[in-house]
């Protein structure tokens, strides 16, 4: 990859005065950081300070240790923390296994139909988690789900295999829930190599699965640790799957237990105890990326130009694909079936058959109802709005963290706090952020910018993550170039920087706007008359039994996000598969 | 460009349309006439509900503009711990938003009496309520039932005939249905919660301990019965008599029965607000909802009417033709913390 670095070097102008000196060698760039670190001090800290403060509360007002006292003196809610922490690492583990070989399949090899598989795992994470859970009731229900009445079918066997109501049921609906992070991340880490150092390995004799598992993974670990807290966050985070699957099998988790703490009469104080040990993990999570990163280079980005090369599979390829539509068929396509089944029917309960086929289900929530249309244009700007802001600071700190402009002190606790929001179950983060904006000097209730805000607070974790493993995979050495040359910080930024980071961009845009198109937990606290989200609307609709209109509105949810976001590649002049555009 | 044709019938009909409004304001009885124009002037006001699905808070804010027009209806329409933290949110930060608020979960109301947070009020049409529900109405006034739900037992028409359906709550517990029953979550939903209490008080504990032998399937909401049906994950259910017949009007296989040891009565009231930014029209809306217009609206989704003289919808039971069965308040407040322990040590969720 080579660098040109364009803009004339400014020739420095001659006499001024001893202050005027001083300005000049101040890096001018600091304000932005220290804005920077204001947003997240009021983005972050302000709700999580409130929370906090919450959690040391009785019902008056004053100071008391009852809330934690009540929190976790009962075995039960510890065990609802222990399944909780199971659910986590297993569902981590499992995207990796089902996210990694799919990032390496797309962005490395020459496997046939990529298009395909991209737009599934695109899809996979547009469909609202509780709406895949309901799909995967009626595919593996241990009575009637589909697969085993066709395992049935074909073995004759008095009873089928799977059964969704049980933790493995769980930690596979979430994995597949949750593996697009880790294909995202992983993704845009191996585009950023530069097959040299394969070739390198290859010259020196190793072959291709050599080559792989001890240069290229090795090189795009830090995004396969990065996703992994996230996932591992974002599942026990999770309230809708756990509560359709876990309580019919029979178990609590960290989040069904805490909606109980909002039964009558709330104990918003318990609530805000029972998550507060979540952070603790969080900490604990990044304390142990850093031991195991920290003491090697994965710096794949320098100044040297390099080129990528797709590996040939041979055969090989048509192995990789299956697994590729194998994941696909788990997470998208065989939900998709069921959800177009009740999307489609005038009665979902009464199966296939043509006379069952309506189209009035579609056409109400796209043409009849005013509600459903507002709401998801609010979807969208809220979404988008978000996501430019989240991404914007997020690269902002990550920069900050990276090149230790603040000390590498404050850089860890800067990074921490910005993955905090993430930890925190939405339900809960919702309390802070309405404690913290509806007071004054920050007035945004019934605003739509509170839920924005909320938004940006809730998914900056991921936006942090992408922007990390970016920014580290880029060598100081290409910035050095522009300053030693006498560019300023911000020309080496514009003209360096931001051009590299064009395509982790778009998989960071991606990675917030869908989860914000679909995040709940916030929103059902925050928003107000004139700010309807779609998420409220589907989680009324499951609530409401009402099947029929959930798999429509779904429907429409997916078919709309894969059309912005295909719509908005081609704007920016890429091709959806985040393809380098040819320079 | 051709000019709009304005049909000679249609001109009429906005004629007569214009009348018939007119005359209805007319026969306004004074106090409504004073509480309309009162109205009028705050424009519109907001109603926090759990009381119905969205489509029919929508319909039901629609028949009032209709039959007031001038006064906007709001509603924010969600589940009722959602709406009673919004409630509590907007008293903490001194923010008026509601004028009305709707939940379902019955012991909201004393401890908003109780903290001063609700408006009394008589409501003129309290004199049109079905009599058996006036006594679940608050004796000074400051909340009065709006809406009235059973819960029933369900089943899935396409596996359970009505014959070999059980006719009571007890037939549950027969081993022929094992593993063919679901129930909701008395932690979740405030139907479950009433309905445990109501089993505990008719048939003690044991009748849980005896429905777990029957491994029950366990949701969360009410409501969850009525995706399991469908499913046909599970045959019958304790479920809610609304949800299952709006979902068998569609033509989902589904039935109701009524048992005969008596359905479960469900009642939610609503209250004005102290703070209410708009009073008057929450007062007109309290008496639109003691109205024939309002209990129409609502028996087309299979939900009770609370006023006399009202059919409810094809496929339904009449009221006073159903046995219907209800803990006390006192049975339900004391009750529910306590049974949700109890579930939680026989199901062990």
């Amino acid at each position: 990859m080579s660098i040109t670095v364009t803009k004339p070097i400014r020739a420095v102008p001659g006499a001024f005065s001893g202050l005027g000196q001083r300005w000049r060698h101040v890096d001018k760039s600091s304000w932005v950081w220290l804005l920077a670190i204001a947003l997240l001090l009021l983005l972050v800290i302000n709700p999580l300070l409130r929370l906090l403060v919450v959690s040391f509360q009785d019902a008056n007002g004053a100071f008391t240790f009852a809330n934690y006292v009540s929190a976790y003196s009962r075995v039960r809610h510890l065990e609802a923390l222990g399944n909780s922490l199971l659910l986590g690492v297993s569902a981590a583990t499992l995207c990796v296994a089902f996210g990694v070989p799919m990032a390496w399949a797309l962005s490395r090899t020459d496997m046939p139909c990529k298009g395909l598989v991209w737009v599934a795992i695109l899809g996979t994470f547009i469909i609202p988690p509780y709406l895949g859970a309901v799909g995967w009731i009626l595919l593996a229900g241990p009575n009637a789900g589909w697969l085993n009445r066709l395992f049935i079918a074909l073995t004759g066997a008095g009873s089928g295999p799977f059964n969704i109501y049980s933790m493995t049921g769980l930690v596979m609906v979430v994995a597949c829930y949750s593996f697009p992070y880790m294909f995202v991340f992983v993704k845009s880490a191996l585009d950023m190599i530069s097959s040299e150092m394969e070739e390198a390995a290859n010259i020196l004799g190793a072959g291709g699965l050599r080559t792989s598992l001890s240069i290229t993974l090795p090189l795009v670990l830090p995004a396969i640790l990065g996703a992994f807290i996230l996932v591992f966050l974002e599942a026990i985070a999770l309230f809708g799957s756990p509560a359709l699957l876990a309580l019919p099998g029979r178990f609590h988790v960290v989040t069904t237990q805490l909606w109980q703490f909002f039964e009558f009469p709330p104990r918003v104080g318990v609530a805000a105890a029972y998550a507060m040990p979540l952070l603790g993990i969080t900490v604990l999570l990044f304390w142990l990326q850093r031991r195991i990163t920290s003491r090697k280079g994965y710096v794949a980005l320098t100044g040297k130009g390099g080129e990528r090369r797709m590996i040939a599979l041979g055969r090989w390829k048509w192995a990789l694909l299956a697994y590729c539509m194998a994941v696909c068929t788990l997470s998208f396509f065989m939900p998709m079936v069921v959800i177009c089944q009740a999307a489609l029917a005038k009665a979902w309960g009464r199966g296939f058959s043509f006379d069952n086929l309506t189209l009035q289900n579609l056409y109400f929530t796209i043409f009849e109802n005013e509600l459903t249309r507002t709401a998801t244009l609010h979807t969208f700007v809220y979404a988008g709005t978000a996501s430019l802001v989240a991404i914007g600071l997020a690269l902002c700190i990550a920069y900050i963290v990276n090149r230790q402009l603040v000390g590498n002190r404050v850089g860890n606790v800067l990074a921490f706090l910005t993955m905090a929001p993430f930890v925190i179950p939405g339900i809960v983060l919702a309390i802070g952020f309405y404690a913290a904006y509806t007071q004054p000097p920050l007035l945004l209730y019934g605003t739509s910018w509170i839920l924005i805000l909320a938004f940006v607070t809730r998914f900056l974790p991921i936006a942090y993550s992408n922007s990390n493993a970016a920014i580290r995979s880029i060598h100081p050495e290409l910035e050095d170039a522009v300053r030693i040359l006498g560019g300023t910080r911000f020309t080496a930024i514009r003209q360096v920087v931001m051009p590299l980071l064009k395509r982790s961009l778009a998989g960071a845009f991606i990675l917030v706007f869908i989860p914000a198109t679909r995040e709940l937990s916030t929103a059902i606290f925050l928003y107000s008359i004139n700010t309807q989200v779609l998420s409220v609307l589907l989680f009324d609709k499951s609530d409401e039994g009402n099947f029929e209109m959930l798999a429509s509105i779904g429907l429409v949810l997916v078919f709309i996000t894969v059309a912005l976001v295909l719509i908005g590649f081609r704007l920016m002049g890429r091709d959806f598969m985040l393809r380098r555009s040819p320079t | 460009m051709t000019r709009p044709n304005f049909h000679p019938c249609a001109a009429l009909l906005a004629i007569l349309l214009a009348a018939g409004s007119a005359a209805a304001h007319a026969d306004m009885p004074a106090w409504e006439k004073e509480l309309y124009d009162a109205a009028k002037k705050e424009k519109e006001f907001t109603v926090y509900t759990a009381h119905y699905s969205t489509e029919e808070a929508a319909n039901l804010c629609n028949a009032f503009e209709k039959k007031y027009p001038g006064v906007k209806c709001n509603f924010v329409r969600t589940t009722a711990q959602v709406a009673f933290q919004r409630l509590q949110q907007d008293m903490q930060s001194k923010q008026a938003v509601a004028t009305i608020f709707s939940s379902t979960d019955v012991s909201h109301y004393p401890e908003l009496k109780k903290r001063g947070a609700l408006m009394q009020y008589q409501p003129h049409n309290l004199v049109n309520m079905v009599d058996s529900l006036k006594q679940y109405n608050d004796k000074d006034g400051y909340y009065d039932v709006t809406a009235a739900a059973l819960m029933t037992i369900c089943y899935n028409s396409s596996l359970v005939s009505e014959k070999d359906a059980p006719k009571n709550w007890t037939d549950l517990l027969d081993p022929k249905w094992k593993g063919k029953v679901s129930i909701g979550h008395p932690a979740f939903s405030g139907y479950v919660g009433t309905w445990v209490v109501l089993m505990q008080k008719l048939y003690g504990w044991s009748y849980f301990e005896k429905l777990e032998k029957n491994q029950p399937q366990i949701g969360r909401s009410v409501n969850d019965t009525v995706t399991m049906l469908n499913a046909k994950e599970r045959w019958v259910a304790a479920g809610p008599e609304a949800t299952t017949l709006l979902s068998r009007d569609k033509g989902n296989p589904l039935a109701v029965l009524y048992p005969t040891d008596g359905s479960l009565l469900m009642v939610s009231p609503s209250a004005i607000l102290k703070n209410a930014p708009s009073p008057n029209a929450g007062k007109l809306y309290m008496e639109f909802m003691m109205s024939k217009d309002a209990a129409e609206v609502q028996v087309k989704s299979h939900a009770l009417a609370v006023v006399k003289g009202v059919a409810p919808a094809p496929g339904a039971k009449p009221l006073e033709q159903i046995k219907v069965v209800r803990p006390t308040e006192e049975e339900i407040a004391k009750g529910i913390p306590e049974v949700k322990e109890k579930f939680r040590d026989t199901f062990g969720v």
